[in-house]
């Protein structure tokens, strides 16, 4: 007891952080999720799971709950894939190679937003550099261009795209990092035993890099499923809920229709989803193991 | 040593909690100085334009010289956030004391607002005109002072109408159709009629239309946006994307950035607003247009008057006396008028109108305010009403009339 006491005033101030940034706010969430708030923000008492009932029965709950996981996994399936080939490239010695390093830093330095509106300015019928472009070499017919972010196809086809962009530098640094902690003579032995480039690398160097992949495509999925900006920017002036996905909704629930506790509702489902999807993952590719 | 120890922990805890605790007490006392005799106003406002802020810093920096007790607190917020932000502070019991917003009617309904004639004297109340007042009400009370008005009008490019062989801006729908399709087929990505349905403001573009042929979106008591009058402003709509007598996708088209298209030059027609005068003025001064009333189904006159509100919050009874001081002092004709005009509004107050009479870019749309029509906005619901436009009324260029009115109605009466 006394260990316990003496330790408080050291652990004290992590202790009141951790109670008040990660718990308190999840048991807002929580509480506001089963009472009844009026629009202008005042509580009128329970509501029971009446927040709940009104999520699911949605009629658009469930496409959207389709494209939050078309969302997650294609944009982290890309950026992984992607970031393997561009670590591979990162980690060879070439001329210049700080420099297509920092470059490749860039995407991730620059704020989402800032970057996201860089593309839907150039999507911009009439004065969209990328449609310009695309009218000028003659892929689209009209000559104002066309309107990809009026779309719901093409503008969540358009954020996949940026998603992807500024996912890219985390990941691939992750495993550039993970890369270099492949030993030489691991690679030189596979050598010696007559392995090709393709085998070396499905072989040897893929199951060492698990670890770093595991932090990688964890962090990736919690950060894309709960990424807001993008598609805020690409698709927030299409009317209907057909490019939405469960980030947006939450977005619309609380700034079109004043439902802070739907929308609360909606975030525990959200929080429910991401712990399932990575409780799968963890339990069907199981990162932790070692080689 | 042991006891020791453990006095010197119970000392390292009570420092650690009087810190924690006292830095709580800053973090409270910040808000209102009541010791130095002061009272602290804390006004929310919008921005209309880049010179909203300075426009409030001068008003306050006029008023505070007169009255150095009292502090007031200027907050901008752009008109995307300032409903959540209202919201967010409210629910941490933080509202601001005066607030300038739209929709009024759900703080009245939580019983959060002061009535408009405990908080202006009754000069400055009876100044106000008496339909924008009447359009302040919630059960016979005001709950709002009337801040700006706006109506709008049409917006017509005269060399594209001219080039398409359109002799006159057209007064009726049908009319309307024929000259926009006609600019639209001269090609080179000109657009006839620019018709923004996306979500920065489509209850606007809607009210144009579907009040154009006669509909209504409501009264105070109910919210009748599923109803047979508003049909044919609908299929209207969908018979002008159908023609191609509009740009491309006017579902998810926002208004500004088209209107910006229209400066440009490239769309034959489309609704406007007094600023948009101010707006061609500084991006292309060079454009031929003329400023005609709203086309409607019959040809009768008709417009989308919009107004804007101040609301007092009850926070501190004894803050009632300071908001009075403030909102006569902002109200008085000196102050108000200049502000008006710098927005490029058009004033809600008698002695502003009379001022304002010979101002000509104002003069359109002083002519159509007697015929305006406003949003149901005393109407609690008409919030979550306004919500369920910007969301889903751009779906008409997709799905049936019918159904987009329906699926509005229930958003609608569901918040």
């Amino acid at each position: 007891m006394g260990h316990v006491l003496a330790a408080l005033p050291w652990i004290g101030p992590a202790l009141i952080l951790i109670f008040g940034v990660v718990l308190y706010p999840a048991v807002v969430m929580f509480y506001n999720s089963t009472r009844d708030i009026s629009q202008s923000g005042v509580d009128k008492g329970s509501a029971g799971l009446d927040n709940y009932i009104e999520v699911f029965s949605f009629p658009y709950f469930w496409p959207i709950f389709g494209r939050t996981i078309i969302w997650v996994v294609v944009v982290v399936a890309a950026t992984v894939i992607i970031s393997l080939g561009l670590a591979q490239i990162l980690n060879k010695a070439f001329p210049g190679r700080r420099i297509v390093r920092l470059a490749v830093i860039i995407p991730w330095a620059a704020s989402v937003v800032m970057t996201t509106m860089v593309v839907y300015y150039g999507l911009e019928p009439y004065f969209g550099i990328i449609n310009k472009f695309l009218v000028d070499v003659g892929l689209v017919d009209t000559p104002e261009g066309y309107g990809w972010t009026r779309n719901p196809a093409t503008a969540f086809a358009w954020s996949i795209v940026v998603a992807i962009f500024v996912s890219l530098p985390f990941t691939t640094y992750t495993i550039l990092a993970g890369l270099q902690t492949v030993p030489g003579e691991v690679l030189e032995a596979a050598k010696m035993d007559g392995a090709g480039p393709v085998r070396t690398y499905w072989g040897v160097v893929l199951p060492q890099l698990r670890s770093a992949l595991a932090v990688a495509v964890l962090i990736n999925i919690i950060n894309v499923f709960n990424s807001l900006p993008i598609l805020k920017v690409m698709t927030g002036s299409i009317p209907g809920y057909d490019a939405d996905t469960i980030m947006t909704m939450i977005f619309k629930y609380i700034q079109n229709q004043h439902k802070v506790d739907v929308a609360s509702a909606l975030s525990v489902v959200a929080f429910v989803i991401v712990i399932v999807i990575v409780a799968i993952y963890v339990r069907v590719v199981k990162p932790m193991k070692e080689v | 040593m042991k006891k020791s120890l453990r006095f010197g922990t119970a000392v390292a805890i009570a420092a650690v909690a009087s810190m924690t605790l006292a830095s709580c007490g800053f973090g409270g006392g910040d808000g209102d100085d009541t010791a130095s005799g002061e009272t602290t106003l804390d006004l929310l406002v919008p921005s209309y334009s880049d010179a909203t802020q300075g426009l409030w810093e001068d008003v306050i920096d006029g008023f505070e010289e007169a009255n150095p007790d009292i502090d007031v607190k200027l907050e901008v917020q752009s008109w995307d956030n300032l409903e959540s932000v209202i919201a967010t502070k409210i629910q941490g019991g933080e509202a601001p004391d005066i607030y300038n917003g739209g929709p009024f009617a759900g703080f009245a309904a939580d019983e959060l607002l002061y009535p408009a004639e405990e908080v202006v004297s009754a000069d400055t109340f009876s100044d106000f005109q008496d339909s924008f007042i009447a359009n302040a009400e919630v059960d016979g009370t005001a709950y709002a002072l009337p801040l700006i008005a706006s109506a709008r009008a049409l917006f017509v490019n005269n060399a594209l109408l001219e080039q398409a062989g359109v002799a006159e801006a057209p007064k009726t729908w049908d009319e309307l159709l024929d000259a926009a399709t006609k600019v639209s087929a001269l090609g080179g990505g000109v657009a006839g009629y620019g018709m923004p349905l996306g979500s920065e403001e489509a209850q606007a573009e809607a009210a144009v239309w579907l009040w154009g042929g006669g509909g209504t979106f409501g009264d105070a008591t109910e919210i009748t946006v599923d109803d047979p009058a508003n049909l044919p402003g609908a299929e209207q709509v969908k018979k002008m994307i159908d023609a191609g007598a509009t740009q491309a996708d006017p579902g998810s088209t926002d208004r500004s950035p088209l209107m910006d298209i229209f400066v440009q030059g490239k769309i034959g027609m489309q609704v406007g607003l007094p600023p948009t005068v101010g707006q061609i003025e500084e991006g292309n001064p060079d454009l031929d247009y003329s400023i005609v009333p709203i086309p409607t189904q019959d040809g009768s006159p008709m417009t989308v008057g919009v107004m804007d509100q101040l609301m007092a919050f009850q926070n501190d009874d004894d803050k009632k006396d300071a908001i009075t001081k403030f909102l006569d002092y902002y109200y008085t004709s000196d102050v108000y008028v200049p502000w008006v005009q710098a927005e490029g509004f058009l004033p809600v107050t008698k002695s502003g109108a009379e001022a304002l009479s010979g101002e000509e870019a104002l003069a359109p749309f002083l002519d159509v305010l007697p015929d305006a029509q406003f949003y149901p906005s005393t109407n609690p619901a008409w919030s979550a009403t306004d919500g369920a436009f910007k969301a889903l009324f751009g779906q008409l260029q997709t799905k049936p009339a019918q159904d987009v009115l329906t699926e509005i109605q229930a958003q609608a009466d569901a918040g």
